[in-house]
C-alpha cells in the first residue's frame, strides 16, 4: 500500500475547458478517500489522471515514493501498479472468471502455481470461491462487480480507485456490497480513492470526503466535521441540501434581503465580523415547524423518511428543506418557519457558484 | 402461414398488454394489422418465394450434377470460390487494420480519410475495374514506365489476381463498416481495465478489443463472399481477357449464346448451388451473432490508440495507401475520359471532350440512362412503400410470424444478383413479361426491398412500444396505431432506405445484364458493352459522368439525413 500525493495538479483539455484547477491532495497510506461533487465537477477527471489516463498539464503526481506525473513525464496506467474497478464492472466477456482475475499477474510473469494460489485467495476473499470456470454472462450484477474487484486486488496494487463502482447495483445490493467493501478494504490496509455521487455513501465509507467543484477541491473534512460545518454555502448546498438566503449582518443579526428570513446573533455561527453581505445557509435539520393557520410557510411536499420527514415548505417564495420527526404534516398545510441554527458566509471569502445542473 | 399465424396470437403467447386490455373477448377476430400482414405475405410470396421456388424446382427437376461437374462450371466455380473467399480476407484484414486506425488511433487526419476509404463503396464495381485497367492495364502508364525502365510490365490487372484485387478493393469499406461498428459497440473500459492491469496500450488491443471482434470478422467475411462470389462486372471486364472464368461470366455466356443444351436448366442448377452456399452463409451469420457477447454501454471516453514512434510510418503508409486506393482510379478515368484513344500520350493537345459529349449526347447512353432512371425510381418507390410497411409490421406487432417474414423479406440480400436475375429469367414467359423492362423491375424490387425494411427497423427497435402502446390507451386501433404512430415515425427512414434503393439500382450491372431485353438496356449494360467493343475512352466519360453523378447524388443524401 501506498500513499498518494498531488501537487497543484492542474488539466486543461486542448479545447480550452478546465478539468481540474490546482488540486493539492495528500492521502495517506491506508486512507480511504471518497471524491464527490455535482456531475462535471471533475471527481472522474482527478481519479483518471491519478490512474494515468489523463496527463496533468501542470503539477506533480505522486505514488508511494516515484513520481508518476510532472512537467516530462507521465507514467502509463500500466506501470503505476493500481487495481481499478469500473462503474460497468469492465469484466472481459471472452474468458472465463478464473482468466479474468489471473490476467495482470499473467503480464506480470508471475510463475504458473504463485498466480493458481494468489488467484484461489483473492477469489475467497470477494466470495467467488469456485467461480473459476464460470462464463462471465451467466453471473448477475453482484457477482461480476466481486469478479472487478478479485482482478483489481489480486495484483497487490498500491491504491485501489474506485470510478462509481457501486452506481450500478441496485439498492439492496449496493448495500451489502457497501459493508463488504469496507470491512474487506480496512482487513488489508488499502488505500482506496473513491468516486462517488452518492453523497450518503460517500459520508458511510470514507475516512475522509473531498468535496470538488469546476475542478476545484472545496473541502476536505472527515463525514461529521463536512455535514456540520461545511465550508461553503455551496458545500453546504450540495452535501446538506441546506436552504440558502442572501442577505447581510445587521446589529441584531442576520436579515435576507427581500425576504422575511431574520436570524438573531444567538443561533448564528458565523466567522467574522458584521456589517457584510453574505449568504446564509440553514441545514434541513436546523429548521422547525409549528402548524399555524396564520403561518407564513405553505407545507408542498412531504416525504415519510426512516430518520425523519422530509419537508418542504414554501416561505415566501423561497423553497425550504426540512427534516423534522413526528407527526408527518400534510401537504397544503400551513407552517410557520424557526431556525434553530444557521451558517453565515461572507461573500467575497468563497466564491458561491450555482451547482451545474444534474 | 398467415391463418395459422392469425391463430397464434390470440393464444397464450400473446404479450401485448394494451392489445389484451382492448379485447375482452378471445375470439378469432380479423382486425386490420392481420389483413395488412396477410397482403404483405402474398406480395413476398410473389415477389421473392415464388421466382426462388421456381428455381429451385427447375434445378432440381432434372439431375444435371455431371454437367457441372464437367471441365468448365467446375473450373469456373472453383475459381468463383477462391476469388471471392481469398478477396473477401484481404478485405477483412484491411478493414480491421483501418478500422482500428481511423477509429481508435490518433492518427492524424483520421476524419478524412475515413471518408476516402468509404468511397469505393460508391464506385460500381464495373467502373472500378474499367478505371484501374487505365492505371494498371498492359499499356497504361504505370506498366509502360516499367517496361521502359525494366524491360518488362511491373504487372498486368488482368486474370484471376486482377479479379481478387478488384474485389478487394470495392469489398473493404464493407468490412471496414461493419468492423468499425462493432469496435463502437466494445465498451472502452474493457481495454483500460487492461491498462490498469499491467497490460500496454498495443497488447490491451490485441488481447481484448481484437478477439471481442471476432463474430465481426466472421459476419463481414460471410457477407463479402457471398456478395463477391457472384460479381459479374468485376471478372468481365478483369477476367476474361486472360480466359479467367467464373460461374457469373459462365452463366452469362451461357444464357447469351446457348453453348449448351437446354441452358435455362444449366443455370438454374447453378443459381441453386449458389442460393445453398448464400444460405449456409446465413446461417453461419446467424449463429456468430448468437454467440456474441452481450456488452454494455461504456460508461468512460474512449482512450486514443497513441501510436507513439511509429506515428509518423503509420500516416505515410495509410494516407498513401488509401489515396493510391482512391483518388487514382478517379484520376485514370478522368485521363482516359479527355483522350481519344488508349496509349496516346497524355498531354494538352492530345485532350479532347468528345468523349464526354458524345457519352453524354448518344442515343444509347440517353436510352441506357433513361431506362436505369426509370426502372430505378419505381424500384425506389415500390420498395420504399413495401419496406416500410415490412419493416414496421415486424418490429411494432408481435406474431409468431413476424420473423419468417422479416426472413424471407431479407433473404435476398445474401443471394448472389445472378440468383436473382436467374430465377426471374426462369418465371418470365410463364407470368408475360419476358423480353420487357418490367422483368428488370421485379428483380430490382426483389434484390433491394432488405435496404429499406433494414433502415427502417433499426431506428425503430430502439423506440419502445409504449409509443403505440400509448396510441392505443387513447383509443386508436391497432391499425391506426400502426399507421398514426409506427409508419410515421418510420417514414424518414424508408426514404433513406428508398434513395439507396435508386441510387443503388441506377448504376447496375450484374442482374440487368443477365435480364437484358431488346430496348431494355440500363447505364451498367451501356458501358459494359461499350468496353467489351472496345470503345475504351468512351466507356471511361459514361463511367467518369455516372461516378461523379453518384458521389453527388449519395454526398447530398448523407447530408439530407444528417438533417
Amino acid at each position: 500500500m501506498s500513499s498518494v500525493d498531488l501537487h497543484s495538479v492542474g488539466l486543461t483539455y486542448p479545447n480550452g475547458t478546465v478539468g481540474l484547477d490546482s488540486v493539492d491532495l495528500r492521502i495517506a497510506d491506508g486512507e480511504f478517500v471518497a471524491l464527490v461533487g455535482p456531475s462535471g465537477s471533475g471527481k472522474t477527471t482527478l481519479l483518471r489522471t491519478i490512474a494515468g489516463f489523463l496527463a496533468p498539464t501542470t503539477g506533480l503526481i505522486r505514488i508511494g515514493d516515484s513520481v508518476v506525473a510532472d512537467a516530462v513525464t507521465n507514467v502509463p496506467p500500466e506501470r503505476r501498479q493500481l487495481g481499478m474497478v469500473f462503474q460497468q464492472h469492465a469484466v472481459w466477456p471472452h474468458w472465463n472468471v478464473g482468466r479474468n482475475i489471473e490476467y495482470p499477474l499473467k503480464l506480470a510473469k508471475v510463475p504458473r502455481a504463485e498466480r493458481q494460489d494468489r488467484v484461489a485467495a483473492v477469489m475467497k476473499l470477494v466470495g467467488l470461491e469456485g467461480f473459476a470456470a464460470r462464463n462471465p454472462t451467466t453471473l448477475s450484477g453482484g457477482q461480476r462487480q466481486r469478479v472487478a474487484l478479485a482482478r483489481a486486488l489480486v495484483g497487490d496494487p498500491q491504491v485501489l480507485l474506485l470510478d462509481e463502482a457501486l452506481s450500478a447495483l441496485d439498492e439492496p445490493l449496493r448495500d451489502a456490497l457497501r459493508l463488504e467493501l469496507q470491512s474487506l478494504t480496512r482487513s488489508i490496509g488499502l488505500t482506496v480513492v473513491h468516486v462517488t455521487h452518492d453523497r450518503d455513501e460517500a459520508l458511510a465509507l470514507a475516512d475522509r470526503v473531498v468535496v470538488l467543484d469546476q475542478g476545484r477541491i472545496q473541502q476536505i473534512a472527515s463525514p461529521p466535521e463536512l455535514v456540520s460545518h461545511p465550508a461553503s454555502a455551496l458545500v453546504a448546498r450540495f452535501m446538506a441540501d441546506a436552504t440558502l438566503f442572501e442577505g447581510t449582518i445587521k446589529s441584531a443579526g442576520f436579515q435576507a434581503s427581500g425576504h422575511p428570513c431574520a436570524v438573531g446573533y444567538d443561533v448564528l455561527d458565523t466567522r467574522s465580523g458584521a456589517g457584510k453581505a453574505g449568504t446564509l445557509a440553514v441545514l434541513p435539520e436546523d429548521v422547525r415547524l409549528h402548524a399555524d393557520v396564520d403561518g407564513a410557510a405553505v407545507v408542498t411536499s412531504s416525504l415519510f423518511g426512516r430518520s425523519g420527514n422530509d419537508v418542504i415548505v414554501n416561505w415566501a417564495g423561497v423553497p425550504v428543506r426540512c427534516r423534522v420527526t413526528g407527526r408527518r404534516p400534510l401537504v397544503g398545510e400551513r407552517m410557520t418557519v424557526t431556525i434553530g441554527r444557521a451558517l453565515f458566509y461572507p461573500s467575497g471569502s468563497l466564491a458561491v457558484r450555482e451547482p451545474a445542473p444534474g | 402461414m398467415s391463418s395459422s399465424s392469425k391463430l397464434l396470437h390470440q393464444g397464450p403467447v400473446e404479450i401485448d398488454r394494451a392489445r389484451r386490455a382492448a379485447r375482452p373477448s378471445r375470439g378469432v377476430r380479423v382486425d386490420g394489422v392481420d389483413a395488412v400482414r396477410v397482403a404483405l405475405w402474398c406480395v413476398v410470396t410473389a415477389v421473392i418465394l415464388l421466382p426462388l421456388g421456381a428455381l429451385l424446382v427447375l434445378a432440381f427437376s432434372q439431375n444435371r450434377l455431371p454437367l457441372l461437374l464437367t471441365g468448365d462450371v467446375a473450373q469456373a466455380g472453383l475459381n468463383s470460390v477462391v476469388s471471392a473467399s481469398v478477396s473477401a480476407l484481404f478485405a477483412v484484414v484491411i478493414g480491421t487494420a483501418i478500422a482500428l486506425l481511423l477509429d481508435r488511433s490518433d492518427l492524424p487526419g483520421r476524419r478524412v480519410l475515413r471518408l476516402f476509404a468509404l468511397s469505393p463503396l460508391l464506385v460500381p464495381p464495373f467502373v472500378g475495374a474499367i478505371a484501374w485497367i487505365g492505371i494498371i492495364g498492359p499499356a497504361a502508364p504505370v506498366n509502360a514506365l516499367w517496361t521502359h525502365w525494366f524491360g518488362s510490365p511491373l504487372w498486368n490487372i488482368y486474370g484471376g489476381d486482377g479479379v481478387v484485387f478488384l474485389l478487394t478493393v470495392h469489398s473493404y469499406p464493407v468490412a471496414y463498416i461493419i468492423i468499425a461498428a462493432a469496435l463502437r459497440r466494445v465498451p472502452s473500459d474493457l481495454e483500460q481495465a487492461a491498462r490498469i492491469g499491467g497490460a500496454s496500450a498495443g497488447r490491451a488491443v490485441r488481447h481484448i478489443t481484437v478477439p471481442l471482434l471476432r463474430p465481426a470478422f466472421l459476419s463481414a467475411f460471410t457477407l463479402i463472399a457471398v456478395s463477391n462470389l457472384a460479381d459479374f462486372g468485376i471478372p468481365a471486364i478483369i477476367g476474361l481477357p486472360e480466359r479467367y472464368v467464373t460461374l457469373s461470366t459462365l452463366v452469362y455466356r451461357y444464357i447469351q449464346s446457348g453453348t449448351v443444351a437446354d441452358p435455362l436448366q444449366v443455370v438454374a442448377t447453378v443459381g441453386a448451388i449458389l442460393m445453398l452456399g448464400a444460405v449456409v452463409a446465413m446461417i453461419v451469420d446467424v449463429l456468430a451473432a448468437r454467440s456474441n457477447w452481450e456488452l454494455d454501454a461504456s460508461a468512460s471516453p474512449t482512450q486514443l490508440l497513441q501510436l507513439g514512434r511509429w506515428r509518423v510510418a503509420t500516416t505515410a503508409i495509410t494516407w498513401g495507401g488509401l489515396l493510391a486506393l482512391t483518388v487514382l482510379p478517379l484520376l485514370a478515368l478522368v485521363s482516359q475520359a479527355l483522350l481519344p484513344a488508349p496509349g496516346i500520350p497524355l498531354t494538352w493537345q492530345n485532350l479532347t471532350l468528345d468523349n464526354l459529349k458524345r457519352a453524354t449526347t448518344s442515343p444509347s447512353a440517353l436510352a441506357g440512362a433513361g431506362n436505369s432512371v426509370m426502372l430505378s425510381v419505381f424500384a425506389g418507390v415500390i420498395c420504399t412503400v413495401l419496406g416500410l410497411a415490412i419493416g414496421t409490421l415486424v418490429t411494432r406487432t408481435r406474431a409468431r410470424s413476424n420473423g419468417m417474414l422479416r426472413a424471407v423479406a431479407m433473404l435476398p440480400q445474401a443471394l448472389p444478383g445472378l440468383v436473382i436475375a436467374v430465377s426471374w429469367l426462369i418465371i418470365a414467359p410463364r407470368i408475360g413479361l419476358f423480353n420487357t423492362p418490367w422483368l428488370i423491375l421485379c428483380a430490382y424490387v426483389m434484390a433491394f426491398i432488405a435496404l429499406v425494411v433494414q433502415s427502417v427497423s433499426a431506428p425503430l427497435r430502439s423506440t419502445p412500444l409504449a409509443a403505440e402502446e400509448a396510441a392505443r390507451a387513447s383509443g386508436a386501433s391497432r391499425l391506426r396505431a400502426l399507421l398514426d404512430i409506427s409508419w410515421r415515425m418510420a417514414i424518414p427512414a424508408a426514404i433513406a432506405g428508398g434513395t439507396l434503393v435508386v441510387l443503388t439500382a441506377v448504376r447496375e450491372l450484374t442482374i440487368s445484364v443477365l435480364l437484358l431485353a431488346p430496348g431494355a438496356q440500363t447505364l451498367g449494360v451501356t458501358i459494359f458493352n461499350l468496353q467489351q467493343a472496345g470503345s475504351y475512352n468512351a466507356a471511361s466519360a459514361l463511367s467518369l459522368v455516372v461516378t461523379v453523378l453518384g458521389l453527388a447524388g449519395l454526398g447530398l443524401t448523407a447530408r439530407q439525413s444528417r438533417r
